[in-house]
Order: C-alpha cells, then structure tokens, then sequence
C-alpha cells in the first residue's frame, strides 16, 4: 500500500524567507510518528500545507494519493494548534457539526470521552477554560475513524497532569490501521508512544528514523538525543 | 452540503440578528404611536421634548442596526473563514464553493430582511391613517421609476426588486473578495482588505464615469434626453460584479489559502 503521506520536493516560502525546502519525505500507514523540531523549523507549514490550510510554493504532496481537498479532508483528522470552536455553541451542538460533516465521526466515542474527562455534553464552549476548550477539540478529532490524525502540539497548552491522560486518549481512540503524526517539542513527555520520529530544521527533514532505533544505535532516549542534535 | 452549512451559519447570526430585526419593529412601533398621537400638537413640554427622544432614538436604532448588521456580517465573515475558525472550515470535507454561496445567501439574506423592514417603517410612519396600501404602492412606483423604467409595469416592478437582490449580492461578495484578497499578504491583512475595497470602489465609479460619458455623446447625438440611470444598466453591471468578486473570492480560497 503507497504511504499515508508522500512529500517530493516539497517547497513553501514566504516572501523571501524558505519555511520548507524542497522537503521529500514519506510517512508509512499503522505508525505514530513524532514529527519534532525547535520553533519555526517548518513542523506547523508542513501540517497546514497537509491540511489544505496553505498552498506550496512548489513540489508536490499526496494524502491517501490525492492532493490535499475534498478527499483528503474525509481522510484526515486534523487538531491546530488554534481554538477553532464556536464559542456560542454548546458541547453537543459542536459534536452535531462534526457529525453532520465528518461520516466517520462516532458520536458514541465522543460521549465516552466526554464522560471520563468529566465535561458536561451540555456546557457553552466560551464557558470552558482553555484546557477544557483544547480536550474538546482532542475528543472531536480522535472520535473520528480516521486515515491519518494529525496532531500539531496536542498537550502544549494542557497542564502537565492531564498530558498522560490525553496521550492515553490519543493511544487508546485511534484507528488501529492509521497513522498519527504528532508535532512537539515536548519530546520526553510522548518518547514512549512513538515508533517513529522525524526531525524537521530551518525546513529541511535532518532526520527519519525508528524511535526504537535511536535508542539502540545512540543509546540514549529520543529526548536526549534531540537536545544534543538541536543544541544552541 | 450546502444546506448544512447554511444551517450553521444561520444558527451562528440568528442569535443577534433576530433581536436586531425585532428593535427595528419595536422601535417603529412606538415612533408611529408617537406621530399617530399627535403630541407636537399637545402644547406640553415635557410631552414634545419626550416624543423627540423617541423619534431620535428610532433614527438612532434604525442607522445602528443597518450599519450594525453589516459591520457584525463581515466581522463573522473574516472570524469564521481567515480566523481561528477558518481551521475548522476549510479543513470541512465540503466543496469552497459551497462555503461561498452558504455565506453569502445568508448574509444577503439578513440585509435584504432588515433593509425591507427599515423601507416598511419609514413608509408606516410616514404614511397617514388607512392610506398605507395607497402610500406603498405609489413608493414602489417611485422606486421603480427611480431606477429607470419609464413605464412601471409588473415586469418593471419585478426586475428592479431581481436588480436590487442582484446588487445586495454583488454588494456582499465585494467585501468577501476584498477581505479574502487582504488576507494572501503576510502582514497586515485587514489594511490590504481595505486597500482592496477602496480601489475596487474606485475602479467601479471610473466604469461608471466611462458608461455616463458614453450615454452622454449618444444622447447629445440623438438629441434626445435620456436618465442613463436603468434597471437594465444596474442588472448588467450588477451581475457582471457578482461574479467577478465570487471569482475572486473563489480563486483566493481554493488556490491561495494563507491561513496564519
């Protein structure tokens, strides 16, 4: 089966500036992939352009084979890094809207969710906090039978008491048969779920390699080994 | 898909629309009670200085919730589509020109409903008792013949309410474009939409300049006099807006999305 994800010569600038260069890259099908690098190394234009958020300059990129629109957004679970709830709507009533647009959406995983992370289905969204607001967003995006989740830094805003309990989310609600791709700097806090990780810098992929690879051949953890590659 | 989201958006303004909508009611209500009531002619003070509060704050709310509606329809366009929002639209498994045509049916929609109601309460307050048919009727033919039919037939009356649709439409897509134009820079985005609206308002009035200037040596060359102003002028030209700017709109989303 073709890869989930298929970047060749990937380029996106702006103005002048090169946010991805030329980037190829292929991400395989049934993996959890960390997709790491310091601030404004490319990780979040690389998710948007996935999206369909932004246009590449040039090269090319195939979700499920297709270029980013209709057929790939039926494909792709995607959670910005931005609120993008309705602040007026209710909990339900936004859990209705994904239902209306997304077929693969389980409204009974949702309220599943919702029940073991004690939010009431009945709440305003502009009522919740915005920790509350982004494990909404987690709950719409991983209530979805996805191909590919792609998670652009899913436990950046949350306390560092609830990150398990949402990587615990993420690992337990996924379609066995699909890929998460996992966008952080927070590397030590997801090591232990990845099977893969890519390093992304200044744009270019610097590395892909098997989480439990690095660890062998380096000896020492993918956090560790991070920190010494994107040393200051 | 359409219609879902159209649902949605109506869902998203109904909530202060329908109260917006419902103040210009209101307030009709009582400035006509007002005028109706004769109080001008009471000689009290107190009375006449409480009916002209009345009648400003009806001139107040009926200025606010036009200029109100229009301004809260293109926050919630720019918010919804180029904002935090945008993430969830344009990641939608839905088609951009459905997204289009949802938002501006429905924002269309809200203007045409609060303009007719602000036309229906000035032509109420105006009007004298039991001649409100009459005084609707000879304003439709004022409206008509102000838009440029010399005769005011059904067909006339017809035209001019499809070419004031027409223009609302073309009207709505105008501040679309020019908003989905201002957001491809990389700074500034509301300031380039501005800059976008204010040369397409220039564009379109030398395109009118030009058409005048042109009805202008045709009729000095016929010798005969001729308004210039006509439905079919407006239609046409209305029209050729609307789709230029549902073009531009369209070509912005589908192929320069720029989303911060």
């Amino acid at each position: 089966m073709a890869p989930i994800v298929q970047c060749m010569g990937l380029t996106k600038t702006y103005g002048g500036k090169v946010a991805l260069n030329q980037i190829y890259l292929n991400l395989e099908r049934g993996r959890i992939i960390g997709l790491l690098g310091p601030n404004g190394s490319g990780k979040t234009t690389l998710i948007k352009i996935m999206n369909g958020l932004l246009n590449p300059t040039a090269g090319e990129i195939l979700v499920n084979g297709h270029r980013p629109g209709i057929e790939t957004k039926n494909s792709v679970s995607y959670l910005p890094e931005r609120t993008y709830l309705q602040p007026g709507m209710k909990v339900v009533e936004m859990m209705q809207y994904f239902q209306d647009f997304y077929p693969d959406f389980r409204m009974e995983r949702a309220y599943d969710m919702l029940t073991r992370l004690q939010i009431p289905p009945g709440e305003r969204l502009k009522n919740l906090s915005k920790g509350m607001k982004e494990k909404v967003q987690l709950i719409l995006v991983m209530s979805r039978d996805a191909d590919l989740y792609v998670l652009d830094e899913p436990i950046a805003g949350v306390d560092p008491a609830s990150r398990d309990y949402i990587l615990h989310t993420i690992v337990q609600n996924y379609n066995r048969n699909a890929t998460i791709l996992l966008s952080t700097h927070l590397i030590s806090d997801v090591e232990n779920i990845l099977d893969e990780v890519v390093f992304i810098r200044y744009g270019n992929i610097i590395l892909q390699a098997g989480a439990e690879e690095i660890r062998r051949n380096e000896r020492k953890s993918v956090d560790r080994f991070f920190r010494e590659v994107f040393a200051c | 898909m359409l219609g879902r989201l159209m649902k949605y958006e109506w869902k998203a303004t109904w909530k202060l629309l329908v109260p917006v909508n419902l103040l210009i009611v209101v307030m009709t209500f009582f400035a006509c009670v007002t005028v109706r009531m004769k109080v001008f002619e009471s000689g009290n003070d107190g009375i006449i200085f409480s009916a002209i509060m009345i009648l400003m704050a009806y001139m107040a709310s009926m200025f606010a919730a036009m200029v109100g509606t229009a301004i809260y329809l293109i926050y919630r366009f720019y918010t919804s589509t180029y904002g935090d929002q945008g993430y969830l639209l344009h990641t939608l498994p839905v088609d951009k020109h459905h997204i289009i045509l949802a938002k501006v049916i429905v924002s269309t929609g809200w203007l045409l409903c609060s303009s007719f109601l602000i036309y229906m309460s000035g032509l109420l307050l105006v009007a004298r008792e039991g001649e409100l048919v009459s005084h609707v009727l000879d304003s439709t033919k004022e409206m008509v013949e102000l838009a440029g039919s010399e005769k005011v037939t059904f067909f006339t009356i017809v035209m001019t309410a499809i070419t004031y649709v027409v223009s609302m439409l073309a009207r709505v897509l105008k501040v679309m474009a020019c908003i989905s134009l201002g957001q491809m820079s990389s700074n500034h985005k509301l300031l380039t939409a501005f800059g976008f609206y204010f040369a397409t308002y220039f564009v379109q009035q030398i395109i009118n300049g030009i058409y005048y200037m042109f009805l202008g040596v045709i009729n000095s060359r016929l010798d005969t006099w001729y308004y210039g102003s006509s439905w079919e002028f407006m239609l046409i030209f209305g029209l050729i807006y609307l789709v230029v700017f549902y073009l531009l709109t369209w070509y912005v989303m589908e192929k320069n999305l720029n989303l911060d």
